[in-house]
């Protein structure tokens, strides 16, 4: 029977369509949004370049993209360090070692709106137990989301607590794949735990740990739940992550196109990332 | 006998730190999910005063959970399930048939759509939210359950994973059915479907758990009170109503024993399978 030249796009029809209208029509709607003001009476007018302009003038935008790169530059290589040493601390066979590898994995089934609502209360200067537990340590409360001080650094932990152990499953995986007479081998010649990690282990690792840091900040990069569900961007706006920034401008301000302007770089943004993570992607000596 | 020593104080050392590392991620889960069955005001009585108490419950009850189900959370867990579930059946409907397509046939632009699926999911779901809302709102679908449905029916890991699966089955058997004269439509429902059944089951679990977990697409696209799901319910309560903590924490933990449960019960498979979507 003869195939009809239709049938194969009928097939993936209903998938590209939803893939079209849902995925890649939000593109041009922000491309193109970026460019529009709409007033309060809600005329559209073609505004050129003036969201950016006005974007890029407002200091309110760059302090969050200031605390943007800031959560990023420490959490991306701490989740990838953390994950490391949590695929490290599995990988030697052991008794025991399931239970542990599941408990690691274990946050990672928390959803961040969940992440968010738990440790919220957890760390509640008055309220929560991790107070009660340094008190009985000895050591002072913290005022941990409560101050311009710590907020970030409690989110990055607290976004670390749920990721580690799910980038830690990639990692687990390469250091699983690398061969043990290679490793064994140096053990014999007389290199350390330490020099086997640094001159065989670190460099065969290359790949799982570029990819590993390059999704993980596509994720991060888009981190909003902690300041919409805990702090609200504070306090005095050291939570103020650009996504949080993105949220407030379309649904607190209204400002239709502020916020398409700020999608649109977010998407760039993301779309660099992607391609990072594409060509790591790639089977080794492909070009 | 120095080497052996050494050795054993290693491996102690390892235990050690594997055990630290243990507590730290899963006592504050402990703490929440065993908070919820004390009684409300017991909750935060121990929380400061840190000892065995913090951690063993003195008395234990189902007075949270039994108000959870007569709150208005019912709704929010009516909602997220059925959003769930009708997600889980258009989608895998949908993107198998896609997976069909793309490993059985050969058509022009075949490769560019591919292309577009394979960066449908790197590109993160979050990325594109808000200009999402300003498409859902032109079709009209904000404050539906369309608007939670819809967008994520079509899913470019999941035609992924149908696709690899179809792959692997064999042409010829396609090859006999068309000259018995079966419609490819006939091929598709009646004997690649019945085969897939792990490729299902994992697409499932893959697409349950995304839309059990999804917040801030539903915050802004669904945020009446009667469409209002589990996540953003559980967020509402921890931010609007201080004073009823029994009810976060029973809520709370109803959302997070959704998601661990199938981890805890399918662990290998599920890294396998629900570990490449979730992050």
């Amino acid at each position: 029977m003869q195939t009809k030249w239709w049938t194969p796009y009928l097939f993936v029809s209903l998938a590209m369509l939803g893939l079209f209208v849902f995925r890649f029509a939000p593109i041009g709607a922000a491309l193109w949004g970026s460019l529009q003001e709409t007033s309060l009476t809600g005329e559209v007018r073609f505004a050129g370049l003036e969201n950016y302009t006005y974007l890029f003038s407002d200091p309110t935008f760059w302090n969050s993209i200031r605390v943007t790169l800031l959560f990023n530059l420490v959490i991306n290589p701490l989740q990838v360090v953390c994950a490391m040493v949590l695929a490290l601390m599995l990988v030697r066979p052991g008794p025991f070692l399931g239970v542990f590898r599941a408990s690691f994995m274990a946050p990672m089934t928390v959803s961040i709106a969940l992440t968010a609502v738990i440790w919220g209360i957890l760390l509640e200067p008055t309220l929560g137990p991790v107070n009660g537990f340094l008190k009985w340590l000895g050591v002072p409360p913290q005022p941990f989301f409560r101050s311009a001080d710590q907020a970030i650094w409690s989110i990055i932990g607290i976004a670390t607590w749920k990721g580690a152990g799910y980038w830690m499953i990639f990692l687990l995986a390469g250091l699983i794949a690398i061969p043990r007479d290679v490793l064994e081998a140096a053990e014999i010649d007389g290199a350390g735990w330490w020099s086997r990690l640094v001159f065989i282990i670190l460099p065969l690792m290359k790949r799982p740990l570029a990819f590993v840091l390059v999704a993980d900040t596509a994720i991060n990069f888009l981190m909003f739940a902690p300041p919409y569900i805990i702090t609200q961007g504070g306090p005095a706006g050291t939570t103020h992550l650009l996504m949080f920034e993105a949220y407030q401008s379309a649904f607190t301000y209204f400002d239709h196109g502020r916020a398409m302007a700020i999608s649109v770089i977010v998407l760039a943004m993301i779309l660099l990332i992607v391609g990072l993570e594409l060509r790591l992607l790639r089977p080794k000596g492909a070009h | 006998m120095h080497e052996r020593r050494r050795r054993r104080l290693a491996g102690a050392a390892r235990y050690a730190a594997l055990t630290l590392i243990f507590v730290v991620l899963i006592l504050p889960l402990y703490w929440f999910v065993m908070s919820s069955f004390r009684p409300v005001e017991d909750i935060f009585r121990y929380a400061n005063d840190f000892g065995i108490r913090t951690l063993v419950p003195t008395r234990i009850t189902l007075q949270n959970h039994i108000a959870v189900f007569r709150s208005e959370f019912t709704r929010a867990l009516f909602n997220s399930l059925f959003v769930c579930t009708t997600t889980v059946a258009l989608s895998v409907f949908v993107n198998s048939m896609a997976g069909f397509a793309f490993a059985v046939f050969e058509f022009r632009f075949k490769n560019v759509l591919f292309v577009l699926v394979l960066l449908s999911f790197m590109m993160p779901f979050e990325s594109i939210v808000i200009p999402l809302y300003s498409i859902s709102r032109a079709l009209g679908l904000v404050n539906t359950y369309g608007a939670l449905i819809l967008p994520e029916a079509a899913n470019g890991l999941v035609i992924f994973l149908f696709r690899q699966f179809f792959l692997a089955i064999p042409r010829d058997i396609y090859e006999a059915a068309r000259v018995d004269g079966a419609s490819w439509w006939q091929i598709y429902l009646r004997m690649t479907l019945p085969l897939s059944g792990p490729t299902v089951a994992a697409a499932s679990l893959l697409i349950f758990i995304h839309q059990w977990d999804a917040f801030f697409w539903p915050l802004i696209a669904a945020s009446s009170p009667e469409l209002v799901v589990v996540q953003v319910a559980v967020a509402r309560n921890m931010s609007v109503d201080q004073t009823n903590w029994g009810v976060l924490f029973s809520s709370a933990s109803i959302a997070v024993a959704v998601a661990l449960v199938p981890f805890l019960l399918l662990q290998r498979y599920y890294v396998r399978v629900v570990g490449l979507g979730r992050t």
